[in-house]
């Protein structure tokens, strides 16, 4: 445990560093930090739009907008909140601008580039089981509305505090419950629908 | 969801799926736990939200393609160079205002008493003082225009090269 918190808070302040050398100017800086939220912030973008051209335009969007207004960041705030709340503007504007009508529509499947983060199970059958389970949860979370999939990310995938899922969502803390709950039931109801509980249990 | 009464089997039921996100405050995770060790229904239930909310923390992670990371990368530097030009461009323009003036300024008196003698200080026709005024900032700024192109050229050709 004492491990674990120690590596966040070299995580923390190597970010800090990052941070304080980008707003200097260092061009470096940003690679830095593209290498290190690269993935979770592609992600993010992804649950959020689920489209993977338009996640990786509004990835790389979200990138020069960092790059533009890493001056205006106060650094006494959490950067990964600041970061996820620049790609969330980026990815609301697009939502409303090109596709409003499609807030609901369910994950097209067979996304690409997706890959396996390290697995727990012993044998290749249960690699397949489990890949099986995680393409149908993948596909019932797709099915949710922007908002119910957004929270779930936020909390499930980014491991956020409700708190800073609040700084994000620039909602209070109650809205982040009952977004939270909400789409909770709503992925089981869906999950419920498409078959028996042992199949994604 | 705060309650100061104690919570009913019903409400604690309505509060599974959060605790299985470990979004509760603690006194109501408290009687969250409470209640599961009474209640076997609860239990079940509370099993079934513990393992969606697993299954979610397991979901795969897709990544951006290294082909992406290099074109944000290129982006990026690319986006820094022009901001740099951008501002230093904005630099030689404010010198240049500020150079032009002072030199219209400050140089104004030598050309009148170089062209004019020292007559020219008593002389009371402002007119022609001020159309040479006019004339001589002109000349000014004509040449800080050229050198300010001549920069801009100069900084175009750099970029093309680069």
């Amino acid at each position: 445990m004492a491990g674990i918190a120690e590596a966040s808070w070299e995580g923390r302040v190597g970010v800090d560093a990052d941070v304080a050398r980008l707003r200097k100017g260092d061009p470096e800086a940003l690679g830095a930090l593209l290498e290190r939220y690269q993935n979770r912030l592609y992600r993010y973008l992804l649950r959020l739009v689920r489209e993977p051209a338009t996640a990786e335009d509004l990835f790389q969007q979200t990138w020069l907008r960092v790059a533009e207004q890493v001056k205006k960041y106060d650094p006494r705030r959490n950067f990964d909140a600041w970061l996820f709340t620049v790609a969330r503007n980026l990815a609301i504007d697009h939502l409303r601008r090109y596709r409003p009508e499609s807030l609901d529509e369910p994950l097209p499947s067979g996304e690409s580039r997706e890959e396996q983060i390290p697995s727990v199970a012993e044998t290749a059958l249960e690699r397949v089981i489990l890949q099986e389970r995680a393409a149908r949860l993948t596909d019932a979370m797709g099915s949710l509305p922007a908002v119910y999939r957004e929270v779930l990310t936020l909390r499930f995938e980014e491991e956020m505090k409700l708190e800073e899922i609040a700084v994000v969502l620039d909602a209070p803390l109650s809205t982040v419950k009952t977004r939270l709950r909400r789409s909770l039931e709503g992925l089981r109801r869906k999950l419920e629908s498409q078959g028996p509980a042992e199949d994604w249990r | 969801m705060k309650d100061h009464k104690k919570p009913d089997h019903d409400t604690l039921r309505g509060w599974l799926s959060l605790a299985a996100a470990g979004a509760l405050e603690p006194e109501e995770q408290a009687e969250v736990d409470r209640h599961l060790g009474a209640c076997e229904e609860c239990a079940a239930e509370f099993e079934r939200w513990r393992v969606l909310a697993s299954g979610l923390k397991r979901l795969p992670t897709p990544q951006p393609s290294a082909a992406l990371v290099e074109r944000v990368r290129a982006s990026i530097v690319a986006a820094t160079a022009a901001q740099a030009e951008k501002r230093w461009n904005q630099g030689v323009l404010i010198f240049l205002v500020l150079f032009s003036w002072t030199l219209t300024l400050a140089g104004w008196p030598i050309v009148r008493l170089a062209t004019h003698g020292v007559s020219s200080w008593l002389e009371v026709g402002f007119t022609k003082a001020w159309m040479d005024l006019i004339g001589y900032t002109a000349l000014g700024w004509l040449t800080a225009g050229v050198a300010a192109m001549v920069l801009t050229w100069q900084k175009r050709r750099e970029r093309r090269l680069a």
